[in-house]
């Protein structure tokens, strides 16, 4: 099948998922109690309850109310966010920057980490570097987000003073525009070199705690792909051939190996994407992770819709974009079957 | 990708961070033309310890120009119209809005705001009848806009929060209190209340529903509309106050600048809140330097305690006892619970639970021993509080007697008690869990612990579908508000969980709190708040956990710290602040 038919189809399917989510999402919020328990206090009498029920249609029947929420997102109205006090698409643009920024940084840090240590592993299989590759990766994926974000905070905040929390200095924030809403960006943007280091070396620890947990999968992947690739005949024919072991290595194994990596790689992008809530709650950064757990604990549902719309659109973004990858790195892959 | 392209890509990330680390060890130099112009090169050394001394920052001055605090939460409206009570929203509206009367630095005694003088009935402006209230106003004050003061605004503020009338606000203080008002002349502002009210400088006017607002701004954003939020003031407050609003970056900081024209104590240092870092990190930023002030509660003093340039200031209560509520209107309870729907109607029920609970293990556990006991409905440090009235300690073999005498202790029951999760409030039931299963495992307590809106719900649903709960008192300045809340038969609570049906002599409970709201002289005001405290001590409708203690976590660099247990978390008005 042609790339752009492939495409066409699955952009057809996505809405009927985004929408099916949706409805699903949305009945279940209403389980865990009422959407709007982030107004209510006990000082109110039931007519104040009712009165706030009226004022977002809750007294109306479940599915008429979807249909206040869906024809509003038609019209490019998420509703008002009551955690933050603003209308949803005016908040939630500068939470999906800052979990953009945060999913690039530990994007760079998982995929040079994964692959790089998939690859030197792989290459030396069982042997001693292997295995300390492995203990490496796998205990990046082992330890608990919360407590080593603590200990980096711990050693790195606390004692060296090296590196802090939150997203910026705020005098540097405050000095620059924000077009973009990612901060490094915008530095560069605004030609100010300082706001782009401040903006980087607030990126450090919660890039380096939440890449580092994605590594682990990354470098397996890689690891085992490899190992496979390097008993091929294709390889034993290219050393044969008089190739330098590093050619055979690089050029030929390790592109085939990327492909089942990719896959991974793009998940766990996916999962970085829409935000990391210990991670983003530990360094205060603002993005979607955070913005969301808030918004179910208190109970804010019209920030847990717009946050379900934007995973889902994520999500099946993401793996239309790892299939595309798929048939980039390999021909033989036909789309569609 | 290529391999020269990986290390590349390796190569660029390891500069970054390299450049990272040198961008910001030169940052201390003061004179970089880089530095923002908008305010004023703060925070130019953030988050700076000199990395060569090694062990705890201490003895910096953070960042010079600014006051950072590490807040625990996040507003939900910058609205004094729509403000919630005890929301983080108060805290900031504290700082940018004014009211005509204020509270002192450190206490429940009153002091100018933007009048001038506050009424009582010897400077006459108080009228003899106690139903009109003159304020003479400040003449020069501008709010943050440049747009000037006067008694309009204040007329507008009043009648906008009464119009308004939002049901998740307190503009029924107004409501219920208000009968007409109106500006005398450009400053003077003079109000007439519905029936006289002992409290309604010091529950009433010095409430954030009664901040002073622009008229210009609000017409020019949206006007008053009936029933409906004003966005643009939920997101921009414009007062007078010592602090202007910057900006709100959500889930991040509140940012604010000194208002130079204050009239009254000029703020030494822009200000900006932290929002809602974790507790663990809140600590770790405090013992770093990063932050100037935290708010925390009695249970991570431990962790603070002793840490090098940390100042922890324990002195005084909340205002906010920790109460267990007994539900006396039940129709509805969860399936497991066995418990009739009059048992707490029987006031030797209630009596035992006051004798079981034990006390002692959560002051000294769950608060670290910040605290007291108070197991009245007038807390310590407010006016009409009875030291010498009786007070609920354990007493196992009491609450066995009366549970027997009840007719419970051999069949026992089963009861639940909703509370938020993890927080004092779980740890409150979990403590009454144990005291009435350790006194006798018949009787069961189920301890529902749930996220905040879950609770949040049920609280707010009348009747309670939980015969128990576990929340604290919202705090006011005057016994008036307390009991009305949370004894008076006709009150608040009283309505809710129908004391009536469970006090002796409901009419002489009514008629005490009645009389002492009218009662001018404080001498007969108090020993009619004696006599309540000693009537309620019989019949209790509440279990008081704890009136909890302060604490507040700072570094020793803060010059001029006050707290005044009145004013909404964190309780403190920053503008006293320097460093």
């Amino acid at each position: 099948m042609q790339v752009r038919e492939y495409l066409i189809r699955r952009l057809m399917i996505l809405p009927l998922l985004v929408i099916g989510t949706s409805i699903i999402v949305f009945t279940l919020t209403r389980v865990g109690g009422s959407p709007i328990g982030i107004y209510l206090s006990h000082e109110m009498s039931q007519e104040e309850v009712a009165e706030i029920e009226a004022r977002y249609h809750l007294d109306d029947p479940l599915p008429v109310q979807y249909l206040y929420w869906a024809g509003g997102v038609l019209r490019g109205d998420l509703g008002w966010s009551g955690i933050s006090a603003g209308p949803v698409t005016q908040v939630m643009p500068d939470k999906i920057a800052a979990s953009l920024e945060l999913a690039v940084a530990a994007g760079i840090v998982a995929v040079t980490l994964g692959v790089g240590l998939g690859t030197f592993a792989g290459a030396r299989r069982n042997r001693l570097p292997d295995h300390i590759a492995r203990i490496f990766s796998i205990s990046g994926a082992s330890m608990p987000t919360f407590w080593f974000a603590i200990i980096l905070l711990i050693v790195f905040w606390v004692y060296l003073g090296w590196f802090p929390v939150g997203r910026s200095t705020t005098a540097l924030f405050t000095s620059i525009e924000h077009p973009t809403g990612l901060y490094t960006v915008d530095a560069l943007l605004a030609g100010n070199l300082r706001a782009f280091g401040d903006a980087l070396w607030h990126l450090v620890l919660p890039a380096v705690t939440l890449g580092y947990g994605a590594t682990a999968i990354i470098a397996r992947m890689m690891r085992s792909s490899l190992v496979e690739e390097l008993q091929e005949d294709y390889v034993d024919a290219a050393r044969a051939k008089g190739l330098a072991e590093r050619v055979v290595l690089k050029r030929h194994a390790r592109r085939n190996a990327l492909i089942p990596t990719v896959t991974v790689i793009g998940l766990s992008f996916g999962f970085l994407l829409q935000g990391s809530v210990v991670t983003e709650i530990i360094f205060q950064w603002p993005g979607m992770g955070r913005w969301m757990a808030d918004a179910v604990l208190r109970g804010d549902q019209a920030t847990i819709m717009a946050y379900v719309l934007f995973t889902s659109v994520l999500f099946l973004g993401v793996n239309l974009v790892v299939d595309i990858v798929y048939a980039y790195l390999d021909r033989r892959v036909v789309l569609g079957d | 990708m290529s391999a020269r392209r990986w290390r590349a890509t390796a190569l660029l990330l390891v500069l970054a961070m390299i450049m990272a680390a040198c961008t910001s060890s030169s940052d201390t130099e003061p004179d970089d033309p880089d530095a923002p112009a908008t305010t004023e090169a703060a925070g130019e050394s953030e988050g700076e310890s000199d990395p060569t001394t090694g062990g705890e920052a201490g003895g910096d001055v953070g960042e010079e120009d600014v006051f950072v605090h590490a807040g625990d939460d996040e507003p939900l409206s910058l609205d004094p119209a729509q403000v919630e009570a005890g929301e983080y929203g108060e805290a900031v509206i504290l700082q940018v809005y004014d009211r005509l009367v204020e509270f002192g630095p450190d206490g429940p005694d009153l002091m100018p705001g933007l009048a001038t003088e506050v009424p009582s009935t010897d400077n006459g402006l108080i009228s003899a009848d106690g139903l009109t209230y003159t304020f003479p106003l400040r003449e020069g004050v501008s709010f943050h806009d440049g747009s000037p003061f006067t008694a309009d605004d204040v007329v507008f503020s009043w009648d906008r929060a009464m119009t308004m009338s939002l049901p998740e606000g307190t503009a029924d203080l107004l409501n219920d209190n208000v009968a007409s008002m109106q500006a005398v002349d450009d400053f003077t502002f003079e109000v007439t209340l519905q029936a006289p009210n002992a409290a309604f400088l010091n529950s009433i006017v010095t409430a954030s529903v009664a901040a002073v607002v622009s008229q210009e701004v609000v017409e020019a954003n949206g006007g008053v509309v009936e029933g409906t939020p004003n966005e643009f003031m939920a997101t921009n407050p414009i007062g007078t106050g010592p602090f202007k609003f910057v900006e709100w970056n959500r889930n991040e900081n509140l940012i604010f600048e000194k208002n130079d024209d204050y009239f009254g104590q000029v703020p030494a240092l822009d200000l900006r809140i932290e929002i809602g870092p974790d507790p663990d990190v809140r600590v770790l930023g405090l013992r770093a330097g990063e932050y100037d002030m935290i708010e925390t509660d009695p249970s991570f003093i431990g962790d603070i305690e002793g840490a090098e340039g940390v100042v922890i200031y324990s002195e005084g209560l909340l205002l906010e006892p920790i109460h267990i509520g007994l539900n006396l209107n039940i129709t509805d309870l969860p399936e497991e619970d066995t418990i009739p729907a009059d048992f707490f109607h029987d006031p030797r029920i209630r009596q035992a639970f006051n004798y079981a609970f034990d006390y002692e293990a959560f002051l000294n556990g769950a608060l670290g021993g910040f605290g007291d006991f108070n197991p009245h409905y007038i807390p310590q440090g407010i006016f009409g509080y009875d030291p010498t009235a009786p007070v609920y300690q354990q007493d196992l073999a009491k609450a066995e007697e009366l549970f027997r005498e009840a007719g419970y202790w051999d069949e026992g029951f089963t009861v639940s008690v909703i509370t938020e999760e993890a927080n004092l409030f779980e740890i409150a039931a979990l403590v009454l869990k144990d005291s009435i299963e350790g006194l006798n495992p018949n009787m069961q307590i189920r301890v529902l612990a749930v996220a905040e809106a879950q609770f949040d719900e049920a609280h707010a649903s009348n009747p309670v579908p939980y015969a128990m709960w576990v929340k604290n008192a919202d705090p006011f300045a005057d016994p008036e508000a307390y009991l009305r809340a949370y004894a008076h038969p006709d009150g608040e609570w009283g309505e809710i969980h129908d004391f009536g049906a469970g006090y002796q002599d409901p009419e002489r409970i009514a008629g005490l709190i009645d009389d002492a709201a009218q009662e001018t002289d404080t001498t007969k005001r108090a020993e009619l708040y004696a006599e309540v405290q000693r009537l309620l001590f019989e019949d209790p409708m509440w279990i008081i956990a704890a009136q909890e203690g302060v604490a507040v976590a700072y570094r020793d660099r803060v010059q001029g710290f006050v707290h005044n247990p009145l004013w909404p978390r964190p309780n403190v008005r920053w503008n006293y602040f320097s460093k």
